[in-house]
């Protein structure tokens, strides 16, 4: 089975943005591949004039919002850096037992990324005069800022066509629905501490796929 | 996985998943776009949700509502009328949805004439069309997994299919009309409506053009396919509906007041942007409030009074920092002041060069001033001459108080007193960036108090008895006439206020204060430093650390308490070792805030009966 990888449109969000626009980016996605049964809810952002979906999942919701609270506070220590937020859905294999793997293994068959460029809270410019930069200032941040928010919501949206069209697209790749199984299982990854985030999350690939004593 | 219904016909499996399919996605478009289907399945949903407690178990869904996984809760009788009547899976089904709004017309003779003799009808546009179809090849592939296998794989992308018909639905314009018109309050004239058919009208040219179409991927289910597309408008702001559809009030939470009804918040006008300029360099600042313990900035200066001595019923400032000046408030403002009798200006100490823009009603003074409520007036700053006066008054007088005047009954115009005016002598070096001496902390209220004549606030007694500084007080003819008498046409400070008009008092507290406690550091003995320079210095550093002129007790109290622990009356509470702050003793502070107390309650009175009850709220 192949993995389908998904790179969405980068958005360029600041600190307060990225609560709501991860959510609203994460169910979406999450809502697709929900394929059991469900009642779906409708949540309308608070920052911008978009409504997505949820699966109506609790643990889905639980994992997700942990993951960006996890997410922000890495932001939080990580300034001005773009970042990459990895959704991954796997299937759950039982392989047979040798000495090098072990019986439980993950079958990524569908990735996310979800890329943003998080902003630093503008300042004043220099350079203006004492007087005309507080008079000025209010009202050229404000619009600075309805302007940046209004191109993030059409940023917003496009990546939710974006998902929509290749949720569309792909469906070959999906793996059959399990009874009782409401939506597929997935982990989300952020970036981690370390420079080398890929090295972190290959070693938790290991050791989801490693040997049985390093299991829980 | 747990089908609904089970079929031995593997065709015929399929077969009801697409029959399934067409009445799912038209519940899905039109619970989402008509209001009063919204209203219905949003209740029964609300229902289901709240009884069901943990989640959703198979007991508390109907079946066919567990089609494609996805419980839209009951349909509507429309839908379920509409279900019955699209038998044939081969038609397609065609969904419009339809905006009704009003528009005018050109009339015509048979049409009933408005006022302005257009005519408003009611236009139905299509603003949306969703269709479902499935495509039957004519020739059939040939199926090579196993029908349960092939039953699922459809199965599955048929949920999918669903899913993000369901998603689309809520991206797409339409939707925040939908929303809008459910939440309305008022009849707009705009209403959704739908229209299902199975054939086409053809567009409009000029409709087509502004759509766009989105097209879902197919799903194969032999021997067809199940397709699904929109085509919608991207833009619906032609239609105004922000305008027209009146939506529930909100309560705002955190709520600021406007500037038209805090007007303390608030200084005209709109013509003037220095004044703006300089209230919106203070805006930053805290808010001005009746029990903030710091001084406000420079637009009331000298007169922290509470919101109940102006005539305005919110004098607090609000945390906003509002920068709106409008030229309501502006109107108002000034004819509350000119309640006042015309005495009461406040003018922003950044503009001294009095600047058209400036909103003061100053009569016949060409040099700038900073107005205090109510009524004081412009004093200059006396020469040192005149400070060595003062001084050696001060210590004459145990009793003086070394902090500027802050009552205005205590305002008090004894040729011995030597008053000069640390307040306005502050203000003057900070605008001059003279230094102040530190002989100005001694310049008390007591000699405020000398003088009951001066209802004015913070500068009242500091009216020299050498004749300078010049110290104006409104709406007291007497004090004018004491000013006269203290002028010294010797001072020749730059600040001398040459007119005493009603119009009060201007001074710039805060900037004064700042710049006094850049320039109050310096030390300069008494009587030694003939500089101008050292005593408005110490004039500013008086004022610097003269407590507000509030009502404020608690306010007053504390920054009374604050200099009282002082063990002197010296105002230096930076650190100034001024000789002559030394000198003095606790009993004089006290009865310079007594003599202050009283200058203020004189002030207050004179504002209370000269407010008028023109208040804003």
């Amino acid at each position: 089975m192949n993995c389908e990888v998904c790179q969405l449109k980068e958005l360029e969000v600041e600190s307060f943005e990225i609560r709501e626009v991860l959510r609203c980016i994460l169910h979406t996605i999450v809502f697709h591949r929900a394929l059991g049964l469900i009642r779906p809810k409708d949540i309308d952002l608070e920052l911008f004039e978009i409504t997505y979906v949820q699966c109506g999942e609790i643990e889905v919701e639980k994992k997700i919002d942990e993951k960006v609270d996890q997410f922000i506070s890495w932001i939080e220590k990580h300034p001005n850096k773009k970042s990459q937020i990895c959704l991954s859905f796997y299937e759950v294999k039982s392989k047979q037992p040798s000495w090098f793997t072990n019986k439980i293994e993950r079958l990524y068959w569908e990735q996310w990324y979800i890329n943003l460029n998080v902003l630093q809270p503008t300042k004043a410019p220099v350079g203006k005069s004492h007087h005309s930069k507080l008079v000025m200032d209010p009202g050229e941040a404000s619009e600075e800022r309805s302007s940046r928010r209004t191109l993030l919501e059409q940023s917003l949206q496009e990546v939710l066509f974006q998902i929509i069209k290749f949720v569309n697209e792909k469906k070959d790749h999906v793996p059959p629905i399990n009874d009782g199984v409401i939506y597929c299982p997935f982990e989300i990854t952020i970036p981690s501490s370390s420079d080398s985030a890929f090295g972190m999350d290959m070693f938790k690939r290991i050791l989801h796929s490693g040997h049985p004593s390093m299991l829980g | 996985m747990d089908f609904p219904e089970n079929l031995p016909s593997d065709v015929g499996r399929l077969e009801q998943i697409v029959s399934h399919f067409f009445p799912k996605a038209l519940h899905i478009v039109l619970n989402s776009r008509i209001p009063s289907l919204q209203s219905r399945g949003r209740t029964r949903e609300r229902c289901l949700s709240s009884s069901s407690g943990a989640g959703l178990n198979n007991n508390n869904v109907r079946k066919s509502d567990k089609w494609f996984n996805l419980v839209m809760g009951d349909r509507p009788a429309a839908l379920e009328k509409l279900h019955s009547w699209h038998r044939n899976i081969l038609d397609s089904m065609i969904i419009d949805i339809i905006l009704v709004h009003p528009t005018t017309t050109i009339p015509t003779d048979d049409d009933l004439h408005d006022d302005d003799g257009s005519v408003v009808r009611s236009a139905e546009t299509v603003i949306e069309r969703w269709v479902v179809q499935y495509e039957n090849p004519l020739i059939m592939s040939p199926q090579s997994s196993d029908s349960v296998t092939r039953y699922q794989k459809v199965y599955k992308k048929s949920i999918i299919m669903l899913r993000s018909l369901y998603a689309q639905t809520r991206l797409l314009p339409a939707y925040r009309v939908s929303r809008q018109l459910s939440s309305s309050l008022a009849s707009s004239g705009f209403d959704l409506v739908y229209k299902v058919s199975s054939f086409s009208d053809i567009f409009s040219g000029p409709v087509t053009e502004t759509m766009k179409e989105f097209r879902f991927a197919p799903v194969e289910v032999p021997p067809g396919r199940l397709c699904a597309s929109v085509t919608y408008r991207s833009d619906l702001s032609d239609f105004n509906l922000d305008t027209h559809i009146t939506l529930p009030p909100r309560i705002i939470t955190d709520y600021v007041g406007s500037p038209a009804t805090d007007p303390m918040r608030f200084f005209p006008s709109p013509g003037k942007s220095i004044e703006g300029t300089s209230f919106i360099g203070r805006a930053g600042r805290p808010p001005l409030t009746g029990s903030s313990a710091e001084r406000p900035h420079s637009w009331t200066s000298g007169f922290h009074r509470p919101p109940a001595q102006f005539p305005t019923p919110n004098q607090s400032f609000s945390p906003a920092h509002s920068h709106q000046f409008s030229p309501g408030l502006h109107d108002f403002h000034w004819s509350r002041t000119d309640a006042f009798g015309d005495s009461h200006q406040l003018s922003p100490p950044f503009s001294p060069s009095g600047s058209p823009s400036t909103p003061r009603y100053i009569s016949g003074s060409n040099s700038p001033r900073i107005n205090v409520r109510p009524g004081t007036a412009p004093v200059t700053i006396p020469s040192s001459a005149t400070f060595n006066r003062y001084v050696s008054s001060n210590f004459s007088e145990p009793s003086r108080k070394p902090l500027p005047p802050f009552s205005p009954k205590s305002t008090r115009r004894s040729p011995s007193s030597q008053d000069s005016l640390p307040g306005i002598a502050l203000y003057r070096s900070s605008r001059s960036g003279e230094s102040p001496s530190g002989l100005m902390n001694q310049y008390p209220a007591q000699k405020l108090s000398k003088d009951s004549k001066y209802d004015s606030g913070r500068f009242s007694g500091l009216l020299s008895s050498s004749g300078s500084p010049r110290f104006g007080f409104s709406r007291s003819p007497s004090r004018l006439s004491s000013q006269d008498d203290l002028d010294d046409p010797d001072c020749s400070c730059p600040f001398d206020f040459d007119d005493v008009d009603e119009s009060g008092l201007q001074y710039s507290q805060s900037l004064d204060r700042r710049k006094a406690s850049s320039s109050i550091s310096q030390s300069l003995p008494i009587g030694r430093k003939s500089s101008q320079d050292a005593a408005v210095g110490v004039l500013v550093h008086m004022l610097k650390t003269a407590p507000p002129l509030r009502q404020d007790s608690s306010t007053y109290m504390a920054s009374m308490s604050g200099v009282q622990k002082e063990g002197s009356v010296s105002v230096s509470v930076s650190g100034t070792e001024s000789e002559f702050s030394m000198a003095r003793s606790t009993s004089d502070a006290l009865e310079e805030l007594r003599n202050y107390k009283q200058l203020k309650d004189l002030l207050l009175s004179k504002s209370k009966s000269g407010s008028g009850a023109t208040r804003v709220h």
